[in-house]
């Protein structure tokens, strides 16, 4: 139990009592007469998504934010989004919290008012990094920090979780979206793989957007482009959603997807192979290594190297052996065994997984998949090149990409990696108009390893083992998982279940807010009862806020000064972003409140908890700090510039530094040049944003037979033996983890498949254009809310006609939809857009708290319906499952609602 | 000059990314959008496509509002921009009856954007000049246009789905652009000369 407000019960003794700034409604001070008249324009950079890289200009008078619109630079080029354009309201927001907090009750609930008091930034500060202190002299281990998209503009978070020596990150961002794996193994980068639509003529696009279903600025400034110039999109996706009526639609059954993919590779292994890419998969795959019965390489004795069959010698050679011809398929006798290469191995996995079977699983028909493959290899023009800036690329415009609804499934790895190999089979990675990693761009990501293939990078590889287990979110036993939240549930309840030697004592959460985008929230309810301190930085009062015992406020965006480096990219490329390198300026507008900008609260968080100076301090931090995204192109300090070790600076100096640092900056331009300039721009030769310029030919390879999924799994078996445990959630039987590790990729059923007969439709989620990705509290903008209310898809569970009639449901009746872990209730919308099998949600909405502003508690949790259980998961990038089986039942309107129509 | 946009409703995504930016450029009241988004679906399952029109005021050069108007507080400027005199309208709505395309809204009330909250610095200061008990509507950003910037809406289009300029001016590219794409204007039959025109999608 919380006991914050026992400990401190002298300081909250004539302290005001926060209610009166929450629930009253608040008086906004006049505006400042010296402001009177005054005109002016900041630069800005937009946060209300998770992108957050949108150049603005935010125009004031009289000191008072008038309007914020696109500025005519990159990435945007002037336009901006409803989200963007809604910024304003979000700033002048009446619920934000408007100075730190303290609670004073010590039960924890949504519904159970904190009782808090105002105190002083000093006694925030003070209380927060004594917490912090006491924790790490304990055990570094026991401070989490737990970091949301809104906490997107700091560069202090990273430095200050060096500074306290923690691996505790768990980012809430990202577990019901863990994208990452194949993009990590084939390309070598982080977040996802993207289309070129500079070049792309025939582009796949499943369970992710272009960014035209939530309307960003740049992914539909480019597909815009796109089919202008006629590139034809095929959107597979149970809802016919905007993109999808902007090209064709193929409807599927919603936690299908896999099955389509398996039946579409299966085609192009089987009918289509003699017009696949086989250069590509001679020298750029490891598709001609020849395997053991067991599954690894055959390895050369003397060299270690991996080994190919030599058609010239007839035999078995390292496979850089030079004037060799290598065999791509077939088995050859080496020694007294018959050893299949690669290629074949792949290949007679798919041998079951005909568009016949595939169609009986995902609903395509199997004439649609077989035609979509044909045009997919045909669009692919094999053997074709393009010149760009005077070096020949391979010319491969064609690409399949997938992503949230696709790979949030306990197979949604294997749907990934059959993606890559459907790209691979027509050569289409890493050359102009194919699938391209988004991240950092130089010779260093497919650099070949001593087996002739690309190291596998970011999340594909695993982090390391140690045990007793270091990580809360239990990395050790889920090496690849990109965040587990959900998993952290599970080890704050029984941390002896998972042999942990320590115990959390402190939490500190920033821009995040668990229980509306996790799973299943009352458990996440349940774990901040059991944590013995909790602060959280925060913008609004939001349900996560509402648990914890200290509040922390920071600016809303618009009044935090950003400075930024450009992350290439999201949802697609084009002349746009390629070779864009920039660093984008946020001038603060003036602060309302009595807020703190976040990076502020980090340093003095450090500060006051005697972690700032010396070695390993949060100046160190600073000094090292290597964003794990763009690396050195990014914030990377360099000489002359480095913080001196032991004393304080200013966060204007350290941005300066910074930027002085800059490798494609001058040298000399800080942060004066900046605000002079408003940012700083550098393009990079085109050429050089595709991979395959830094490694051409053979000089790098990709896997194809993805041993690295035998390497881990067998590695962590080898460490769960030698311990002597069992495999944590999976203790009498771990074939279900283990089946996830095999290197060719297979069908695996998600936890939906097996559901009671009663849960007769697959739930399935989007984000949508008003609130996408949930930052900035945007469902609480009233702007966009006129918008989402108004909007009938929204707030509702939307059902094909068909399903609808059978069910004696029509549009405007309330329903009751209940997953195997949770339920939600809301109103139906009847729609010829939704797959008969499906019922679709969108958005998150909901579930609301105590002190939130009253939109915060409207429409369906669809979160709710989502599983935290780790059975359900993907146990490689520990995604968890979004597309539940559900039951739908009628239920009375509710009566509040009987007048006013459905929310 | 005249006012003159056209719509390009293949590009269209049905975001909103006009409608709010249109309200955030003229501050409008809580309830009311002059960028208004219809969003429809046509067809069947699987032959089904979502349909998107966005509904600006038209500035149509034979504007029916402003025959209607009985103060003369309805005006079309020479540049094409149909405005409202708020000193001038007596709030009759014969406009509103007038206007074919629901561009016209009534100011019963002015309330603030958070519910039961007080008006925000941004209301109090942008809303200012409105008038309950009038007519408000689109005046096509009139101040940007002459200010050499394009219209809200138009510029922070993120599929680049409008485009602006001189309908006057045969050599335009918004001329060109009807022209060669066929573009026509919203119930043209209606003899209200609209400024706005479509490419259908």
């Amino acid at each position: 139990m919380a006991d914050i407000a026992k400990q401190y019960a002298d300081l909250l003794k004539d302290k005001k009592s926060a209610d009166v700034v929450l629930a009253s409604p608040y008086k906004w001070e006049k505006v400042d007469p010296s402001k009177a008249g005054e005109k002016k324009t900041l630069f800005g950079i937009c946060r209300h998504c998770m992108q957050g890289d949108c150049s603005t200009l935010v125009h004031m008078e009289d000191g008072v934010v008038v309007k914020v619109e696109g500025n005519n630079i990159p990435p945007n080029f002037g336009s901006l989004c409803p989200r963007g354009n809604a910024a304003i309201m979000s700033m002048y927001n009446p619920y934000r919290v408007k100075t730190p907090l303290m609670r004073t009750n010590p039960e924890k609930g949504l519904d159970v008012d904190p009782m808090w008091k105002e105190i002083t930034w000093d006694e925030a500060l003070d209380i927060t990094a004594a917490k912090l202190k006491e924790a790490y002299e304990y055990d570094p281990r026991s401070i989490v920090i737990n970091e949301g998209w809104g906490m997107k503009d700091t560069l202090l978070r990273g430095p200050f979780q060096y500074a306290f020596k923690t691996p505790n990150m768990v980012g809430s961002h990202g577990s019901l979206c863990a994208v990452h794996y194949g993009t990590g193994l084939i390309h070598g980068q982080f977040p996802v793989s993207l289309p070129d639509l500079e070049y792309c003529n025939y582009h796949i696009t499943m369970g992710r957007s272009l960014g035209v279903n939530f309307a960003t600025t740049g992914g539909s400034r480019k597909l815009s482009r796109a089919l202008e110039r006629g590139m034809r999109l095929i959107v597979i996706d149970p809802r016919c959603s905007h993109e999808a009526s902007k090209g064709e639609w193929v409807p599927i059954r919603p936690g299908s997807d896999l099955a389509f993919l398996l039946g579409m590779a299966n085609v192009m292994f089987f009918e289509l192979g003699d017009k696949l890419d086989i250069n590509f998969l001679k020298t750029r795959t490891n598709s001609c290594y020849l395997l053991t019965q067991d599954g690894w390489y055959l390895r050369d004795p003397e060299t270690n190297k991996p080994m190919v069959w030599d058609k010239i010698s007839q035999k078995a050679v390292p496979f850089d052996t030079k004037g060799i011809e290598p065999a791509l398929d077939g088995k050859f006798k080496v020694d007294t065994q018959l050893l299949a290469t690669g290629f074949t191995t792949v290949r007679a996995g798919f041998a079951e997984y005909t568009p016949e079977w595939a169609e009986e699983k995902c609903t395509v028909p199997a004439e649609t998949i077989r035609r979509i493959a044909r045009e997919f290899v045909e669009y692919a023009q094999v053997g074709s090149t393009i010149e760009i800036e005077g070096f020949t690329f391979p010319f491969r415009p064609v690409c399949l990409n997938m992503e949230r609804n696709v790979m949030s499934h306990r197979y949604g790895v294997y749907a990934d990696l059959v993606g890559k190999l459907i790209n691979m089979m027509v050569g289409a990675i890493e050359v102009p108009g194919a699938c391209l990693g988004s991240g950092y761009k130089g010779p260093s990501v497919l650099a070949p390893t001593e087996d002739g293939t690309m190291a596998p990078g970011c999340e594909s590889k695993p982090c390391a083992w140690t045990f007793p287990p270091d990580h809360i979110g239990l990395q050790e036993f889920f090496p690849h998982a990109h965040t587990t939240p959900h998993l952290v549930t599970y080890a704050i309840e029984d941390p002896d279940r998972f042999h942990f030697d320590y115990k959390v004592k402190v939490w500190i959460g920033g821009g995040v807010n668990m229980v509306r985008t996790n799973g299943q929230p009352e458990r996440f309810v349940n774990m901040f009862r059991q944590i013995p301190f909790h602060a959280d930085i925060v913008c609004h009062l939001d349900e996560q806020a509402a648990l914890a015992d200290i509040l922390l406020p920071e600016h809303s965006f618009l009044e935090r000064v950003r400075v930024m480096p450009f992350f290439p990219s999201h949802q697609s490329f084009d002349r746009d972003v390629m070779g864009l390198q920039m660093i984008q300026l946020r001038q603060p507008a003036p602060k309302l409140f009595n807020t703190k900008h976040c990076d502020e609260i980090w340093y003095e968080l450090a500060k006051r908890a005697g972690r700032l100076f010396g070695e390993g301090g949060l100046n160190d931090g600073i000094n090292k700090f290597d964003c794990h995204l763009i690396h050195d192109q990014g914030m990377s300090m360099r000489a002359p510039h480095f913080l001196e070790l032991d004393r304080e600076y200013d966060y204007y100096d350290i941005i300066d530094r910074w930027l002085k640092s800059w490798m494609f900056g001058d040298g000399v331009s800080g942060w004066k040049e900046l605000n002079e300039k408003g940012a700083f721009i550098n393009w990079q030769p085109k050429k050089t944003f595709y991979h395959y310029y830094h490694w051409p030919e053979d000089k790098t390879k990709h896997e194809f037979y993805f041993i690295n999924l035998l390497k881990v799994g067998t590695a962590l078996k080898g460490h769960l033996e030698e311990n002597n445990i069992p495999f944590p959630f999976f203790e009498d039987d771990a074939t279900p983890v283990w089946e996830c590790f095999e290197p060719v990729p297979h069908w695996v059923t998600s936890s939906e498949w097996n559901a009671p007969e009663e849960f007769d439709l697959w739930a399935f989620n989007w984000k949508p254009p008003y609130v996408s990705s949930d930052v900035g509290n945007v469902v609480g903008n009233p702007w966009l809310a006129e918008l989402y209310m108004a909007d009938p898809v929204e707030g509702a569970a939307c059902l094909n006609p068909v399903t609808a009639a059978k069910k004696g449901l029509k549009t405007g009746d309330w329903v009751r939809i209940t997953a195997m872990h949770g339920e939600i209730e809301c109103p139906i919308l009847v729609s010829e857009r939704f797959h008969p099998d499906s019922i679709g949600i969108s958005g998150t909405y909901g579930p609301g708290n105590h002190g939130a502003g009253p939109l915060m508690k409207r429409g369906p949790h669809y979160n709710r319906m989502v599983p935290t259980d780790p059975r359900t998961m993907d146990p490689v990038s520990g995604s968890q499952e979004i597309a539940p089986k559900v039951k739908v039942e009628k239920i009375p309107t509710p009566k509040n609602l009987e007048k006013k129509g459905r929310r | 000059m005249r006012f003159g946009m056209l719509i390009n409703l293949k590009k269209c995504i049905g975001c909103n990314a006009c409608t709010v930016a249109c309200k955030s450029q003229n501050a409008t009241p809580a309830g009311i959008n002059f960028n208004k988004v219809k969003k429809y679906e046509v067809g069947t399952y699987p032959s089904v496509k979502l349909k998107h029109m966005p509904m600006p005021c038209m500035h149509c050069a034979n504007p029916t509002c402003m025959a209607v108007c009985p103060t003369g507080a309805t005006q079309r400027s020479e540049d094409g921009f149909v405005t409202v005199d708020a000193n001038k309208c007596i709030g009759c709505r014969a406009c509103m009856t007038g206007c074919p395309y629901d561009a016209r809204h009534f100011l019963f009330d002015i309330k603030p954007y958070y519910e039961g909250q007080d008006f925000t610095p941004f209301e109090q200061l942008k809303q200012k000049d409105y008038q309950k008990g009038t007519v408000i509507k689109c005046n096509g950003c009139m101040d940007r246009v002459r200010a050499g910037l394009e219209p809200a809406c138009v510029h922070t289009c993120i599929a680049g789905a409008r485009f602006f300029g001189d309908l006057d001016d045969p050599n335009s590219e918004i001329n060109h652009m009807i022209n060669s794409q066929g573009a026509t204007p919203f119930h043209p039959e209606l003899g209200t000369q609209p400024s706005v025109y479509y490419i259908q999608g």
